[in-house]
């Protein structure tokens, strides 16, 4: 059992041949394309648009896209296409900082259960079927119901929400690893445990990390998005995408761009993410397309 | 401005009565009885108990189970409802009402003199309300059943707006004070009004049915005898947007609070009616808290209020639907309201910059903010979240981007649970509080600008000045109507202009649209908050 468990870790392709596959899907070109553009936006939004997302200007309220304001502009004279560029930053960053810390904290605890076993195990494994038993939106709900809404408490909660999926991933590939013939050959050698653990558990441990976290994402922006529509995430006037669609609401019958927009930028940005996250899935996987 | 609105003005004298309905109705023959209607409503009420809520928006639904002593006319006059008539002394300080002796409350209770004074009493005690026992009813010296029908009241000293106060009081069974319920109100408060309240379900709706034993409605009123409907089912909708779709959609029969941009739907439409009335009383208005904060210094509130030009934000969030506010009272108050106050500040980048260099507020911060001593200008308007109504939020934030933009004021915008904001008004720790309210007979100005202790019970700008409490007292202490105009006049220029305690933006109004076949919606007389269903029927 072990020994084809070790097959499959010698497997993965070379990173040349992966590029090649990704070559020869426009999907994936596009998707990269896109992603490239919406994190210029995210880290040098002035290089997109000169306007100031938050410069109020009444008179020009309501005003459909025109070559002046492309997106048009919202029901405060707000230059929305400005908005949903500056809007990026927090929609997309805490996407990325939910799961980063969902991946650290997730990864840490997978790992210590996998190699601890025992009472150990049972405690950390009881506490994140208690967590994973909240659906993770629910969840994120009630941590912020408690904390009070606002941008960092938003990645926090969404954090927390996320962390059983990483955590139970690792922990099933520690245990597998840990018993392989080639930790137990190493073992022989006499490596100290911490050297073991460093060396030849933690990179296989963690391998799917990174592809996991793609993964979900797309799913934590949709999930972030959705928090501050109802105004738990970044208050006004930050230009968070969910936030943009909650203010537009009400307008969507006489403005139908105030709340177009932001919502055409979330799903991009998520169907982009996914596409990558199954493409590099799949590649990882040494399987061609399905 | 009143002509282009349309108002169900209800007469005093039968001539008019027998004319309006005709003429407003014209269309539609014969009111019919029965069926149920339902209509979607903005805001979900703190309290049932109408004594103790302060919501104008929840007014309309309390109004369907409560009643008062008397109602008012059009033209401010007074009528008998639940009092056959009253009298003033000649000294102007007892006040004695001849109660019906025909009514009932429904829940068995009889409806008499002393009915009536334990209502006043509860009033009168601190542990019922604080701040309502310190308002209008503290002024009470004595109050007395004078026979089964017929209670009297003692002022202390002569006080001008009693009798708009004692009038308007919804009076409650006196079973009701022994009720668990009595804070919260619900089914077990019961009213002598033509509809029972039978249900209520937080955030969801609250439900009436028809007092088949009513017959004591004020000749106000389009008829006689018990309702037409049978029920009434208010639901609570917070989005604009659903109560339109509602609507349109025929879900609903009736909504309240309409967009400015949802307004041309109704308007003009066959399949719609559409009526707007402006309220009495205070504006809307930011009040600006002189003993907290950067707007302890008039020359920074009288630069916020140069910074701002609320005609243009008004166009922007309301399209043009909603009325400029100027001063400490409503545009459409007769007695009361000095419209030379109009278009004399505000809207001037000029004098709102220079007057913040003067006060010091030179440097400006990375973000555009000025800056004293290291600290940023910030004034943290707080709101409650529960009373945001009519894209108040909307409003702010322009209000908002505004400052920033013009002066470098942060004008932060706090949004607070209900518990937070109570606890923050009491310890006067905010910057400035947006607030309206529709009293009249000048009433609200004396709630708004009378010290916190002594009547002020929404004293939002905190305001001490003697002058304030001076002027008020002796407005309120005579009956000549030319000598209270000339003080309030006076207030208004002192609290605006000199002081800037407050920035008035709009005056607030009722739109109510329903579908074709909803016939009898009107507004009070005078109050012009949106009526009872007691005269809505429905012709399909």
């Amino acid at each position: 059992m072990s020994a084809s468990f070790d097959q499959s870790y010698v497997a993965p392709r070379r990173p040349r041949r992966i590029f090649t596959a990704f070559a020869s899907r426009p999907g994936v070109v596009l998707s990269s394309l896109f992603l490239l553009f919406v994190a210029t936006a995210t880290f040098w939004p002035q290089l997109v648009t000169t306007d100031n997302p938050l410069l109020a200007d009444p008179i020009k309220s309501q005003l459909p896209p025109s070559p002046d304001h492309w997106f048009g502009t919202d029901h405060l004279g707000r230059d929305v296409f400005s908005r949903v560029v500056y809007g990026a930053r927090y929609s997309v960053l805490i996407g990325v900082s939910a799961i980063a810390i969902a991946a650290l904290v997730g990864s840490f605890l997978g790992l210590v259960a996998g190699l601890a076993r025992g009472i150990i195990d049972e405690f950390i494994s009881r506490f994140l079927d208690v967590v994973s038993s909240f659906p993770d939106l629910l969840l994120a709900l009630v941590l912020i119901s408690f904390t009070g809404p606002g941008t960092v408490n938003l990645i926090l909660a969404l954090g927390v929400a996320s962390v059983p999926r990483f955590a139970r991933v690792v922990r099933a590939q520690t245990f597998v690893i840990a018993k392989s013939g080639y930790v137990e050959q190493a073992k022989t050698f006499g490596l100290a445990r911490h050297t073991l653990i460093i060396r030849h558990i933690l990179p296989h441990a963690i391998a799917q990390v990174p592809i996991l976290a793609t993964i979900g994402l797309g799913s934590t922006i949709i999930q972030a998005a959705g928090l501050s529509f109802l105004g738990m995430g970044p208050q006004p006037p930050i230009p968070e995408w969910g936030a943009m669609l909650a203010e537009a609401r009400n307008y969507l019958r006489v403005a139908w761009w105030i709340g177009v927009w932001p919502g055409v930028a979330i799903t991009l940005t998520v169907i982009a993410i996914s596409i990558l996250g199954k493409r590099w899935q799949l590649a990882f996987e040494g399987r061609r397309q399905a | 401005m009143f002509d282009r609105r349309h108002f169900f003005l209800v007469g005093t004298t039968v001539l008019a009565l027998s004319l309006l309905p005709a003429v407003s109705f014209a269309e539609d023959a014969k009111p019919v009885g029965g069926g149920s209607l339902s209509w979607g409503v903005e805001t979900d009420p703190a309290t049932l108990n109408p004594h103790l809520n302060g919501q104008d928006k929840t007014k309309l639904l309390l109004r369907n189970a409560y009643e008062s002593l008397l109602a008012r006319t059009a033209d401010g006059g007074y009528v008998p409802w639940l009092a056959t008539g009253y009298e003033i002394s000649q000294d102007g300080k007892t006040y004695t009402f001849k109660l019906r002796n025909d009514v009932a409350f429904t829940d068995g209770q009889k409806f008499d003199a002393k009915a009536v004074v334990a209502n006043f009493q509860q009033l009168k005690d601190p542990a019922y309300s604080t701040s309502v026992s310190a308002g209008p009813v503290s002024r009470i010296e004595e109050l007395k059943a004078v026979d089964e029908h017929t209670i009297s009241f003692t002022l202390k000293a002569v006080y001008a707006p009693f009798l708009d106060y004692v009038a308007g009081l919804e009076i409650l069974s006196p079973a009701a004070f022994a009720s668990s319920q009595i804070k919260s109100g619900g089914p077990e408060i019961a009213g002598t009004g033509p509809f029972i309240l039978k249900r209520y379900v937080k955030g969801q709706e609250i439900q009436f049915e028809k007092n088949p034993a009513y017959a004591w409605a004020p000749s106000t009123a389009a008829h006689q005898g018990p309702a037409y409907l049978d029920q009434v089912t208010y639901r609570f909708l917070p989005e604009s947007s659903v109560r339109t779709g509602a609507l349109t959609s025929g879900q609903l029969d009736v909504i309240e609070g309409i967009s400015g941009n949802d307004a041309a739907l109704f308007k003009d439409n066959p399949d719609f009616s559409y009526q707007t009335a402006l309220n009495t009383g205070t504006p809307y208005s930011l009040f600006l808290n002189v003993t907290w904060g950067p707007t302890q210094d008039v020359t920074v509130r009288k630069a916020l209020i140069a910074s701002l030009d609320i005609d243009k934000v008004l166009q922007a969030v309301y399209r043009g639907e909603r009325t400029r506010a100027w001063g400490i009272t409503s545009p459409i108050d007769p007695q009361f309201y000095d419209k030379s106050i109009e278009k004399s500040y505000g809207a001037d980048a000029e004098i709102a910059n220079g007057l913040l260099d003067e006060a010091g507020w030179k440097d400006k911060d990375a973000e555009g903010f000025r800056v004293k001593d290291g600290k940023r200008l910030t004034i943290e308007v707080v709101q409650a979240q529960a009373t945001v109504r009519d894209q108040r939020d909307v409003l702010l934030q322009a209000l908002q981007a505004q400052a920033r933009q013009v002066a470098g004021i942060d004008l932060a915008i706090n949004y607070v649970d209900a518990g937070t904001y109570t606890e923050r008004r009491k310890t006067g720790q905010f910057g400035s509080i947006a607030n309206s309210n529709t009293p009249t007979d000048a009433i609200d100005i004396e709630y708004h600008y009378l010290p916190i202790d002594k009547g002020g019970t929404i004293n939002y700008s905190r305001a001490f000045a003697p002058e304030l409490e001076q002027w008020l007292n002796e407005a309120a202490s005579t009956l000549e109507p030319k000598k209270r105009f000339d003080i309030y006049a006076k207030l208004q220029r002192f609290a605006i202009l000199d002081e800037a305690y407050a920035i008035p933006l709009y005056e607030p109004e009722d739109q109510v649209a329903a579908a074709s076949h909803v016939k009898g919606i009107s507004f009070r007389p005078f109050k012009q908050l949106p009526e009872s269903a007691y005269d809505i029927w429905k012709s399909e």
